[in-house]
């Protein structure tokens, strides 16, 4: 396709007055295997009170009412909880706001005439699928690996009934707070997979159901992270920084602890 | 076990692990070599620092041990660190056309190859320059200062104590994170330990050039003055008349 577009009409924006103009330039690419490229679409009249998806379903249709191919990108729950959304704004997983999903990201947030580059997630381990989709099936596979509890746990139990201190549920919770979008990896400069992996290390490892796999599971999951091809830590913090739910590192170096300690205890 | 301790060992964690242990020990040995060094400061004929190197190549073959032992832990560290490197470049084929960073990413912690291979030059001529050169008539003390007196020698010195400061600012606590010390008890001491670490070693390292070339020592001019084989001459003192 032609790498300028002047995505004009039909302009139907019921607030034109407070209208907001971006230059956007959106990495198109066909498929894994073609070399992709930032094609250049011009957007005049963008509500205050659009999503950034909506921003880009709304470019979306008038691409297609011009007989264009539309731009690919993931999307699922846009309430923020579901980590579909996967792509860089001006170099950002998610855009610049802290704690915060494209899907909830609003255009108002935006200065009015800015220029935003949409990239895809980039690693090596996330191929692109197409436009900025990309393939994160590496995060199944870790999951797969050891990020489960295969004791039969039965209904819930009365409460208190498996004692769990208030720091070690608390820890669990926030570390459960992971939506697995893979931002972490996306905002690593070496691409790297730990904050994830770290997050299902920590939740399961601080509760009792996830003790009888405690080590088995931190080995598998890392020599799996390791296998998809993901790049190593080197601690700059740069993913706890980019993670919408504000996974702390401080899980990066529970999970190097439980490595250490499997590495010493596991037969 | 054993193999698979070995492919633990290679894990992105177990390598890592093993560069903040070899790193971490490396640290222990500049501790203990700038604490001897000072004593090229505790008086001001270079006897002391004199005595003390005497002593230290007194103990023949253990001191070979120590020197092979520490010449391991460097090529482990050195080796582990590009290996690590260049996996981490090579994870991400293609770039982002815009970077950003906004986590605790640093001139530090963006440069630890750089810093550690100018470590490298400077380890390579510093032991060119003390330990694999014949030693002078007049002591290493006078060898050291004359050394140090050289604006050549001050700069290379300078340069070298200088990435190590920097490559140290961002080694301890990736080190203590790496072996998963962080968020535990041993948080707060050990990251105020880190921060001592690597303004003491490269400020106490530095103070050896600075000191040296600004000429502030007495014994300082008396060696500069002395070419390296040659005898000092008796009228030291006339020598440094003659400069002022």
């Amino acid at each position: 396709m032609s790498s300028d577009h002047a995505a004009h009409a039909p302009s139907s924006a019921p607030n034109a007055p407070h209208a907001l103009r971006f230059v956007l330039h959106v990495w198109r690419q066909k498929n894994a295997q073609s070399t992709g490229e930032f094609a250049t679409f011009h957007l005049d009249d963008v509500s205050p009170d659009m999503s950034f998806l909506e921003m880009l379903d709304v470019l979306n249709e008038r691409l297609i009412a011009a007989g264009d191919d539309p731009i690919a990108f993931d999307h699922d729950c846009r309430e923020g909880i579901c980590g579909a959304c996967s792509l860089t704004i001006n170099g950002q997983p998610h855009g610049f706001e802290r704690e915060t999903t494209t899907c909830q990201t609003h255009m108002r947030r935006f200065e009015d005439g800015a220029t935003l580059y949409i990239e895809p997630f980039r690693a090596n381990a996330f191929p692109i699928v197409k436009d900025l989709v990309v393939d994160r099936s590496a995060f199944d596979r870790i999951i797969a690996a050891g990020g489960f509890v295969s004791a039969r746990t039965g209904s819930a139990p009365d409460a208190n009934a498996l004692p769990v201190p208030k720091g070690d549920a608390d820890r669990a919770m926030d570390a459960a707070a992971c939506i697995g979008c893979g931002a972490c990896v996306a905002s690593c400069k070496n691409a790297s997979a730990m904050l994830f992996v770290s997050a299902k290390v920590a939740h399961l490892s601080l509760l009792p159901q996830g003790q009888a796999e405690r080590g088995r599971r931190v080995l598998s999951m890392v020599e799996r992270m390791d296998a998809e091809g993901f790049g190593n830590c080197t601690n700059e913090s740069e993913c706890e920084a980019a993670c919408p739910k504000g996974i702390s590192v401080a899980n990066i170096a529970r999970l190097n602890r439980e490595y250490l300690r499997a590495l010493a205890t596991e037969s | 076990m054993t193999r698979r301790l070995s492919s633990s060992l290679s894990s992105s964690i177990g390598k890592k692990a093993l560069m903040s242990v070899t790193g971490l020990l490396l640290i222990g040995f500049l501790v203990v070599h700038l604490a001897g060094n000072l004593t090229l400061f505790s008086d001001d004929t270079g006897e002391h620092f004199d005595a003390y190197s005497t002593k230290l190549m007194s103990f023949g073959p253990l001191l070979t041990l120590a020197e092979i032992g520490l010449a391991v832990l460097f090529v482990v560290h050195l080796a582990l660190g590009l290996r690590v490197t260049f996996e981490n470049r090579a994870a991400r084929a293609q770039r982002y056309a815009l970077e950003r960073d906004r986590g605790s990413r640093s001139f530090a912690s963006s440069t630890m190859l750089v810093t550690g291979c100018l470590v490298l030059v400077f380890v390579v001529v510093h032991l060119l320059d003390f330990r694999f050169r014949e030693r002078a008539s007049d002591g290493l003390a006078a060898m050291v200062v004359r050394r140090l007196s050289e604006p050549a020698g001050v700069l290379i010195y300078l340069v070298g104590v200088t990435a190590l400061g920097i490559h140290l600012s961002h080694a301890f606590r990736s080190a203590l994170q790496t072996l998963g010390l962080n968020d535990t008890r041993f948080d707060r001491p050990l990251v105020r330990l880190g921060r001592v670490l690597a303004i003491g070693l490269g400020v106490g390292f530095a103070l050896f050039p600075l000191i040296l070339f600004s000429g502030a020592r007495k014994h300082t001019q008396a060696a500069a003055q002395a070419p390296a084989p040659v005898e000092v001459p008796a009228d030291v003192p006339a020598v440094e008349e003659a400069q002022r």
